[in-house]
């Protein structure tokens, strides 16, 4: 696997996050927050795979269910 | 939503169980007593088996359902939609008369449903945001440092409530707030006065009142003469502007000092109580960092102090594990019964530091889970590095059976730790 194939896609919904702070909290790589209003700033888009035990925490632990992983591009058959 | 379904027009409403009209006395009456001082009420591990949504009877005489569960308490808080949180709305449940009076006189966005609550919430919470918080740390440590130099230096036995788990968030405090640390004790007392089980409503009421009046002055102070403090910065940012008015904060600065001084001093309490009595625990926080990180999230899920929140009131009629909630009805989110749920964590009531991260509900859940959490967290962390490695031989003074614990208040701990150590 390279490129985007080895990557995972997030996404986040400003509007409904709430600053609680637990993605920065488990995945500091991959989340930040603002510096105004404390709401999630993602750093990256595409983290590498490597990450994704500490995104998908990131996911589960948000309080106003606002991060979503997508299925990344199907790598090569097995 | 898991295990949750709105009730449809078709589906007999009759074969649903639900609270009897008029039913009375067979009620269990709500709240519990605790048989073991370090367990919830033994009735949240019954009902989570047989009738995770239970219906009890308060002290108004007012019905009211327990929710249990792990999974149905995050799938609640989750649904803003269907579940109001909005404080003195009727049919929203109170443990106390004098908390009716508290929860119709809230004004800050901890009683208020969206979009008004993430509107001001967002005014905020920078202040209490991972980076923000991350930069505290050495002025956090420090003030633990120098809370034990004194302890050490005044000599055992001490009681480790007063001369530490008091003082340490309230110096914290202090210092990110921008109120003055003399403030402290009259700051406690109407965090206890709005907490307390036995207290008037018409204390409860005055308590609430004088604090946020003592932060709409400290507003007009940081105005004259701003400081580098969470007042003075939501004045410069959203108060001078005209977003926020002054008494609007002071309502919500009210909030965040009750907050911030009492529930991390019970959970320090507790905390400390709980690696004392374990010597393998305390030798696993002692050794490793990341040991003392895994410790506190456990500890905060075994104590889980606060008792009779988050609250909530259906919206609509809604079936929730086969049991029937009608819209307008008020529901209790136990997040120490949820905490408990070997459905999620296996030997519930076992301290056990390789459970996965942090899947507790002690902060809530939802768009009103705890805006400090952050700040508890290192709080906490920081205290009981510190107690490891300053009074390594720490130890309890007195039999565990003579400790009293606060079956008095609605944010669980303990009144006194009476601690010893071989002095220098």
């Amino acid at each position: 696997m390279s490129g985007a194939a080895g990557r995972l896609a997030v996404r986040v919904d400003e509007h409904r996050c709430v600053g609680a702070g637990q993605c920065v909290w488990v995945a500091p790589q991959v989340f930040d927050q603002r510096a105004s209003d404390g709401v999630v700033v993602l750093r990256d888009p595409h983290p590498p795979h490597a990450l994704e035990p500490y995104v998908r925490e990131a996911a589960a632990l948000c309080p106003a269910r606002a991060i979503r992983i997508e299925e990344a591009p199907p790598s090569a058959p097995e | 939503m898991l295990g949750i379904r709105p009730v449809s027009v078709q589906r007999p409403m009759s074969a649903l169980p639900s609270v009897p009209a008029g039913a009375g006395p067979e009620l269990p009456r709500f709240p519990f007593a605790r048989v073991d001082p370090l367990a919830p009420p033994p009735e949240y591990a019954a009902a989570r088996e047989a009738q995770p949504i239970l219906p009890v009877r308060l002290w108004n005489g007012e019905r009211a359902w327990l929710v249990t569960r792990h999974e149905h308490v995050r799938a609640i808080l989750a649904d803003d939609r269907r579940f109001s949180g909005r404080f003195g709305q009727p049919g929203f449940p109170t443990v106390t008369e004098a908390r009716v009076v508290v929860d119709r006189g809230e004004r800050a966005f901890v009683g208020m449903d969206n979009p008004d609550h993430d509107r001001y919430r967002r005014m905020v919470t920078q202040e209490f945001s991972v980076p923000r918080m991350r930069a505290l740390e050495p002025e956090i440590a420090a003030i633990a440092d120098r809370l034990l130099d004194r302890m050490i230096a005044d000599g055992p036995p001490q009681d480790l409530v007063r001369a530490f788990a008091v003082r340490f968030p309230s110096l914290v405090m202090s210092a990110l707030f921008g109120s003055p640390y003399e403030d402290h004790e009259f700051i406690i007392g109407c965090a206890v006065a709005r907490h307390g089980l036995t207290q008037t409503p018409g204390h409860a009421e005055r308590k609430a009142r004088e604090l946020v009046a003592y932060v709409r002055r400290l507003v007009d102070r940081k105005r004259e003469q701003p400081g580098d403090d969470l007042v003075s910065r939501v004045v410069a940012e959203h108060v001078l502007p005209g977003r926020l008015t002054a008494d609007e904060f002071a309502e919500i600065g009210a909030m965040i000092l009750r907050a911030g001084h009492d529930t991390t001093t019970n959970m320090i309490g507790m905390g400390t109580l709980l690696m004392l009595r374990d010597p393998v625990l305390r030798e696993r926080m002692r050794a490793d960092p990341l040991e003392i990180r895994r410790a506190v999230e456990e500890f905060l899920r075994v104590v889980s102090p606060v008792q009779f929140s988050p609250r909530r009131v259906a919206r609509v009629d809604v079936e929730i594990a086969g049991t029937l909630v009608r819209a307008g009805e008020g529901l209790f989110l136990l997040l120490a019964s949820a905490n408990r749920d070997a459905a999620v964590f296996p030997a519930p009531d076992a301290i056990d530091l390789s459970r996965p991260a942090a899947r507790h509900l002690a902060f809530g859940d939802g768009i009103h889970q705890c805006l400090g959490q952050m700040l508890a967290r290192i709080e906490l962390q920081v205290a009981f590095a510190a107690l490891l490695r300053r009074l390594p031989d720490l130890e309890l003074a007195v039999p565990f059976e003579a400790l009293r614990f606060k079956d008095d208040m609605q944010i669980y701990g303990v009144h006194e730790l009476p601690v010893r150590w071989a002095a220098a």
